[in-house]
C-alpha cells in the first residue's frame, strides 16, 4: 500500500526545486535544460495523476500537515495542504497544461535566448499554481498567488522586445498587486475574527454567522479572486498579458492561472463562507458572469491580433464558468467546473495553434496573414477542431458543457421563478453564436483566403509541436464524445465535494468538528443527468459521412476523372480564382474587414467599449477600486 | 440475431425514412412548389415540378473545378458535413410521436446542428479562397447572429410552456403534449414567437429577401461562387432540405397536435403542412420584397422579431 | 490607542489606491502600491496586539509550570507581516525593474503615453 498522503506536496515541492536546478545545471546545456523541465513536468503529472484512484474512486480526502503541526485543541496553526475532489479537479488541470505546454516550449522557445530563466520562471509559475489549488490554508495560498503574479509578470515580459510586452508586464503587475492587496486585507480581517487561517476550521468559525467585519473580509476576497479570474471589470490586463506573452505562456494562463482564480471562488463562496445559499451572492456571480461573457466576446469581435482575440475569448468563457458556478446549484457547479475543464482543452488548443502560426509566419496580425491552411494543413485541422469546441457544435466537448450551461441556467429561472436567469441563458446562447463568429473571422483571415506573397514559404511546425496540439485535440472530441464517463467520475465527484463541507472539515480537523460547530452539509448525492447519448449520435453521423463519401468518390471515378487536377496548367483560367472577369490578384478579404453589418448596427457600443479600454493603467486601477467598492456596498445591504 | 436487426432498422431509419432518401426528396419537392408557386405569383409558366430533381442530378453529373487558391480536402468535405448533420436533424424531429432519436434535449441539439450547415457552407466558402465568397461568409455569419437570438427566444418560450415550471426541451414531449391538450398555435400568448418563428425561416433557409449572403446579382453567389459539379449540387440540396426541416420544426413546434394513428399519413400531413408553410414564409415573401442589406437585416432581426419572441416568451413566463 | 493604527492603516491603503488611481507617472504608481502593501502590514500587525501582552518567548521554566498564565501578543500576524513585507518589496522590485525598461522602451513614464496595447 503505497502512502498517498506525500504526493501533492513532493508534487509542488518537485517543480520549485526544479525550477531552481534548471538554472543552476542547464544554463548552458539546452538538453539538460529540456530534461529537467521535462522530468519535472512529468513527474508533477505523475504524482497527481496517482491520487485520482484514491481521491476521486475509492472518495478519500488527503490531509497532510507541514511538519506534522497537526491541530491543537481544536486550532490549526501549522499549514496544511488538503485534497479532496474539487482540488484534485482543478490541479489535473493544471498538470495537464504544464505537461503539454512543455513539450511544446522545446521546440518554440528554442529560438529564444536565456532560456534557463525562462524554464525556472516556468517551474514556478507551474508550481505556485499547483499549490495554490492543493492547499489548505488561506495564507499559504496568498503566497501563491504572489508567486504566481511574479512569475507571470516575468513570463509575459520575457520577450521583451516585442511590441507590448513591457507595457502588458507591467499592467499585469499593478492590477495583480492591487488584487492580492485586496485578498490579503480580507485574510487579514477574516484572521482577526476566527484566530486561524485553515480554511475548514475559518469554515467551521463562519458558522455562527456573519458579523460586519467577515462581510468585508468576503467582499475583499471575493474581489481579490475576481481579479485573479479576470472577470469584468478586472479583466483588461488579462488581454494585454496573453497577448504579449510567449505563447507557450498564454497557454498557461488561461488553462490554469485563471481556473486558479476560479478555483478561489469556489472555495471562497462554497466552502469557506458557504455562502452559496444566499440568493444575492448568486445573483452578484451570475450578473458578473453574464457581463463577463458578453464584454469578452464583443471585445473579441472587435480584435486584429490574433492572441489578443483569443485572450478575449478566455474572459469571455471565464463568464460562463462564473455565471454556472454562481447559481449555486449541484448541476450548475458541475456544468462551470466541466466547461472550465474544457475550456483548458480548447482554449489551450487554439493558443498552440496561434503559436505554431506565429513560429511558422512570424506575425499574429489577422490582416497580414491569409491561406495557411495549404502551408500548414494539420495546424489547421488542430485549429478547426478548438474552434467548433469553443463554439460549442457537436460532437465537440464544447457542446456538451454548454449545454449543461444552458439547462442549469433555465433550470435556475423556472425553480426561482427570476426571468433574470432566463435572460442568462438567452445571453448564453447568444454569446456562443458571437464566438462561432469570431472564429470565423480567424478561419477566414488566417488560415483560408488566399496565401500573400511574402508567406509562400511557410512551413509546417516541427512534430513536436504538433504532439500537444495533436493531444488536445484527441480530449476535446474524447471529452464530447464520451460525456457520460467525464461526468460520472471528474464532475460528480468534484461537485460532491464542494458541497459536503462537513466532509471537507472533518478529515482536517478531526471527525465531529464539523457538527460540534453547527455545520450539518453532508454530502448530496448529487449524480449527473442523463442528457443524450453521444456515441449512438456519433455512430449515425460516421455511418452517413461514411456513406456519402463512398458514393461521391466511387462516383467520380466510373466516369474516369479525378477530383482534383494537381497537376493542372496554373495558368489554365479554368482553374483560377474567379474575379469577375478582371485579371487574377490577390484580393484576400481579412479579419477587420469581416461582420461590418454586425458591427454598423452596433457602432455606439463598439466606439464606447473600445474606448474602455484605453490602455492606461491608471484607468484599469480605477475600475478595479470601483468594482470592489461597489462589491464591498452590495455585499453590506444584501448579504445577511 | 437482435443487433442485425437493430442495425437494419437505424440504417433504414438513416438511409431511407425519415432519413436521407426522404428528407432529399421531400426537400427538393418542397423546392420544387417554391418555384412553381412563385412563378404563378409572377404570371409566369415555371418550371415543371420536379426540376430541382433534374437541376441536381444534372449537376451531379458536371465536372467539378477546384480552384488552386483552395484548399482541396476542406473545400469538398463542407458540403457532405453541412448534408450529414441535416439528416441527422431530421431524426431528432419526430414526425407527429414517431422519433428515431429522442433525447430530453432535443432542442439545444437541433439548435446547434441548425448552425452547421451555415457553418458548412461558411468553412467551404472560406476554403475556395475567393474574395467573393469572403464578403459571403461575413453576411452569413450575420445573418446567422441575426436570427439566432429571436430562434433562441422561440425555443425557451416553447420550453416553458410545455415543461411548465420544469422547462423542456423534449421534442417529443412537447408533441405528446399538444397531441393532450391541443395544439400550441392555439394559444394565443405564442402568436407572436410562432410570427417570429416564421420570420426566422426565410432567414435560416436563405431565401429572397434574406439571401445577403448569396446575393447573386451583387457577389455572384457569395460563398458558393468556386463551386461547381457534385459539391455545387449537394449544397443546392441542403438548401432545400432546410427548407423542409425548418417548416418541419414550426410543424412540431405548433401544430404538434395531429395524430392520424398512421406513420405514413402523419408523414404525408407533415408534408402538406410544410409546403403550405414554404408557401406562406418564403414564397410569398420572396414575391413581394426585394433583397435587403445586411445592416438593415440585421437591425430587423434583432428589434421587430425578437420583440415578438419577447413578447410571448413574457407572456408564457406570466402564465398566461 | 489601537484604533488610530486601524484608522491610520485604512488611511493608508486608500491613500495607495488613490494614488495609484490618478497618479501618472509609473514610479508614483509602483509608489502607490507600496503604500497598499505598508498600510495591509499595518492591519495585519495591528490584529495580533493584545494590550499589555508580552512577547511570545518562553523559557524552559514557564514551559514546564504551563504557559496558560502568561498573556502574550499573537506571533502568527508577524510571521505573516515578515512574508507580506518581503512580497511587496519584491513587487517594488519588479515593477521599478520594468519601469526602467518601459522607459528605454518608450522614452517616458507617462501613463498616457505607454498604451500601445488598447482597445
Amino acid at each position: 500500500m503505497i502512502n498517498f498522503t506525500h504526493f501533492p506536496v513532493i508534487a509542488v515541492m518537485g517543480l520549485f526545486l526544479c525550477a531552481f536546478l534548471v538554472e543552476i545545471f542547464g544554463a548552458k546545456n539546452k538538453y539538460i535544460r529540456n530534461t529537467i523541465a521535462l522530468v519535472a513536468a512529468f513527474g508533477a503529472f505523475a504524482l497527481i495523476a496517482a491520487l485520482i484512484k484514491p481521491v476521486f474512486v475509492d472518495g478519500n480526502v488527503i490531509s497532510y500537515w507541514m511538519g506534522n503541526w497537526t491541530p491543537v485543541g481544536g486550532y490549526a496553526i501549522g499549514i496544511g495542504y488538503e485534497i479532496d475532489a474539487l482540488n484534485l479537479f482543478f490541479a489535473l488541470l493544471v498538470v495537464t497544461t504544464v505537461l503539454l505546454s512543455g513539450i511544446y516550449s522545446v521546440k518554440y522557445m528554442e529560438r529564444d535566448h536565456h532560456l534557463g530563466h525562462y524554464y525556472t520562471l516556468y517551474l514556478m509559475l507551474s508550481g505556485s499554481v499547483l499549490g495554490l489549488v492543493l492547499t489548505g490554508d488561506i495564507f499559504n495560498m496568498f503566497v501563491m498567488i504572489e508567486i504566481m503574479t511574479f512569475a507571470s509578470v516575468a513570463l509575459t515580459a520575457f520577450r521583451n522586445n516585442k511590441l507590448g510586452a513591457l507595457e502588458g508586464a507591467f499592467k499585469y503587475l499593478i492590477i495583480g498587486s492591487v488584487g492580492s492587496s485586496l485578498t490579503l486585507s480580507g485574510i487579514a480581517l477574516l484572521y482577526a475574527q476566527c484566530h486561524t487561517l485553515n480554511m475548514s476550521q475559518l469554515s467551521a468559525a463562519l458558522a455562527t454567522g456573519l458579523s460586519p467585519t467577515t462581510i468585508l473580509a468576503f467582499a475583499l476576497m471575493f474581489a481579490g479572486f475576481g481579479v485573479k479570474s479576470y472577470i469584468v471589470p478586472f479583466h483588461a490586463p488579462a488581454a494585454d498579458a496573453y497577448m504579449a506573452a510567449p505563447t507557450s505562456v498564454s497557454m498557461l494562463f488561461s488553462g490554469m492561472v485563471n481556473k486558479a482564480g476560479v478555483y478561489g471562488m469556489i472555495r471562497l463562496t462554497y466552502v469557506i463562507f458557504r455562502a452559496m445559499d444566499l440568493s444575492s451572492v448568486q445573483l452578484l456571480l451570475v450578473t458578473l458572469g453574464t457581463v463577463t461573457m458578453f464584454i469578452g466576446v464583443t471585445m473579441a469581435l472587435a480584435q486584429h491580433n490574433f492572441k489578443r482575440l483569443l485572450a478575449f475569448h478566455s474572459i469571455s468563457q471565464i463568464g460562463y464558468v462564473i455565471t454556472a458556478i454562481g447559481l449555486g446549484t449541484a448541476l450548475g457547479l458541475s456544468s462551470g467546473i466541466f466547461h472550465a475543464m474544457n475550456h483548458t482543452l480548447f482554449k489551450g488548443l487554439l493558443f498552440l495553434t496561434a503559436g505554431a502560426v506565429l513560429y511558422a509566419t512570424g506575425t499574429c496580425d489577422l490582416d497580414r496573414l491569409g491561406g495557411l491552411s495549404k502551408r500548414m494543413p494539420k495546424t489547421t485541422i488542430c485549429f478547426l477542431i478548438g474552434a467548433f469546441s469553443i463554439s460549442g457544435l457537436p460532437p465537440f466537448n464544447g457542446f456538451a458543457s454548454k449545454w449543461m450551461i444552458y439547462q442549469s441556467t433555465f433550470a435556475k429561472a423556472t425553480e426561482t421563478g427570476n426571468f433574470g436567469y432566463a435572460f442568462a441563458t438567452i445571453v448564453a446562447l447568444v454569446v456562443s453564436v458571437m464566438t462561432l463568429a469570431s472564429f470565423i473571422k480567424v478561419t477566414q483571415a488566417v488560415f483560408f483566403g488566399q496565401l500573400p506573397e511574402n508567406l509562400k514559404e511557410v512551413r509546417e511546425v516541427p512534430l513536436l509541436m504538433r504532439i500537444p496540439m495533436w493531444i488536445m485535440s484527441a480530449l476535446c472530441i474524447l471529452s464530447g464524445v464520451f460525456y457520460n464517463f467525464v461526468a460520472k467520475y471528474l464532475l460528480t465527484p468534484a461537485t460532491n465535494a464542494a458541497f459536503n463541507v462537513t466532509n471537507y472539515i472533518d478529515k482536517m480537523m478531526g471527525e465531529g468538528y464539523a457538527a460540534a460547530n453547527g455545520i450539518t452539509e453532508t454530502a448530496i448525492g448529487f449524480s449527473p443527468l442523463d442528457l443524450w447519448n453521444p456515441v449512438l449520435w456519433l455512430i449515425l453521423f460516421a455511418i452517413v459521412l461514411i456513406s456519402v463519401c463512398i458514393v461521391i468518390l466511387t462516383g467520380e471515378k466510373e466516369r474516369g476523372r479525378t477530383l482534383v487536377k494537381t497537376d493542372a496548367d496554373p495558368e489554365d483560367g479554368k482553374y483560377a480564382t474567379f474575379f469577375g472577369g478582371e485579371a487574377s490578384t490577390h484580393s484576400h478579404v481579412g479579419g477587420s474587414d469581416l461582420f461590418w453589418g454586425f458591427k454598423h448596427d452596433f457602432k455606439g457600443y463598439f466606439k464606447f467599449i473600445q474606448g474602455m479600454h484605453s490602455g492606461v493603467v491608471n484607468d484599469y486601477a480605477l475600475w478595479v477600486v470601483v468594482a470592489t467598492a461597489l462589491i464591498t456596498v452590495f455585499m453590506f445591504i444584501f448579504v445577511r | 440475431m437482435e443487433i442485425i436487426t437493430t442495425i437494419f432498422t437505424n440504417a433504414f431509419y438513416v438511409l431511407v425514412f425519415p432519413g436521407l432518401l426522404f428528407v432529399a426528396i421531400v426537400g427538393l419537392l418542397l423546392a420544387g412548389i417554391d418555384r412553381k408557386v412563385l412563378a404563378r405569383m409572377q404570371k409566369r409558366v415555371g418550371p415543371p415540378l420536379i426540376q430541382p430533381f433534374y437541376d441536381f442530378f444534372k449537376l451531379m453529373g458536371k465536372e467539378t473545378i477546384i480552384p488552386h487558391a483552395a484548399n482541396r480536402r476542406v473545400f469538398l468535405a463542407a458540403p457532405v458535413v453541412g448534408f450529414v448533420s441535416l439528416v441527422v436533424m431530421m431524426l431528432f424531429i419526430p414526425i407527429f410521436g414517431f422519433s428515431p432519436l429522442s433525447t430530453n434535449a432535443d432542442l439545444i441539439i437541433l439548435l446547434y446542428l441548425l448552425t452547421i450547415p451555415a457553418v458548412a457552407l461558411i468553412v467551404g466558402g472560406s476554403a475556395s479562397g475567393s474574395p467573393y465568397a469572403g464578403i459571403g461568409i461575413s453576411r452569413e455569419m450575420v445573418t446567422m447572429m441575426a436570427y439566432e437570438l429571436p430562434l433562441v427566444i422561440v425555443l425557451l418560450t416553447v420550453a416553458r410552456k410545455v415543461g411548465g415550471s420544469t422547462l423542456c426541451f423534449s421534442l417529443s414531449e412537447i408533441s405528446l403534449f399538444q397531441q393532450a391538450e391541443g395544439s400550441l398555435i392555439t394559444n394565443w400568448s405564442l402568436i407572436p414567437a410562432a410570427i417570429a418563428m416564421l420570420l426566422v425561416i426565410p432567414a435560416e433557409v436563405g431565401t429572397q429577401p434574406f439571401d445577403v449572403a448569396e446575393a447573386e446579382t451583387e457577389i455572384c453567389e457569395g460563398p458558393l461562387v468556386e463551386y461547381s459539379g457534385a459539391p455545387l449540387a449537394i449544397f443546392k440540396l441542403n438548401t432545400a432540405i432546410k427548407m423542409f426541416i425548418m417548416t418541419a420544426l414550426f410543424t412540431v413546434l405548433f401544430f404538434g397536435g395531429i395524430d392520424t394513428g398512421f406513420i405514413a399519413l402523419n408523414a404525408l400531413v407533415l408534408v402538406a403542412i410544410c409546403a403550405v408553410l414554404t408557401v406562406i414564409c418564403m414564397t410569398l415573401i420572396h414575391a413581394i420584397c426585394a433583397r435587403l442589406k445586411i445592416e438593415h437585416l440585421f437591425k430587423f432581426y434583432w428589434t421587430v422579431v425578437t420583440v415578438l419572441a419577447a413578447i410571448s416568451l413574457i407572456l408564457v413566463w406570466l402564465g398566461l | 490607542m489601537i484604533t488610530v493604527n486601524y484608522i491610520v492603516s485604512v488611511f493608508l491603503i486608500v491613500l495607495g489606491l488613490y494614488t495609484v488611481c490618478t497618479k501618472k507617472n509609473l514610479i508614483k504608481i509602483v509608489l502607490g502600491l507600496g503604500i497598499i502593501d505598508y498600510g495591509v502590514n499595518l492591519l495585519i500587525v495591528s490584529i495580533g496586539w493584545n494590550d499589555g501582552g508580552t512577547a511570545p518567548i518562553f523559557t524552559v521554566t514557564d514551559l514546564l509550570n504551563g504557559v496558560s498564565s502568561k498573556f502574550f501578543v499573537d506571533p502568527v500576524p508577524q510571521a505573516l507581516t515578515l512574508t507580506s513585507i518581503v512580497i511587496g518589496a519584491c513587487v517594488t522590485a519588479m515593477a521599478l525593474s520594468l519601469v526602467i525598461m518601459v522607459y528605454r522602451k518608450y522614452k517616458t513614464l507617462n501613463a498616457d503615453e505607454v498604451r500601445r496595447l488598447r482597445g
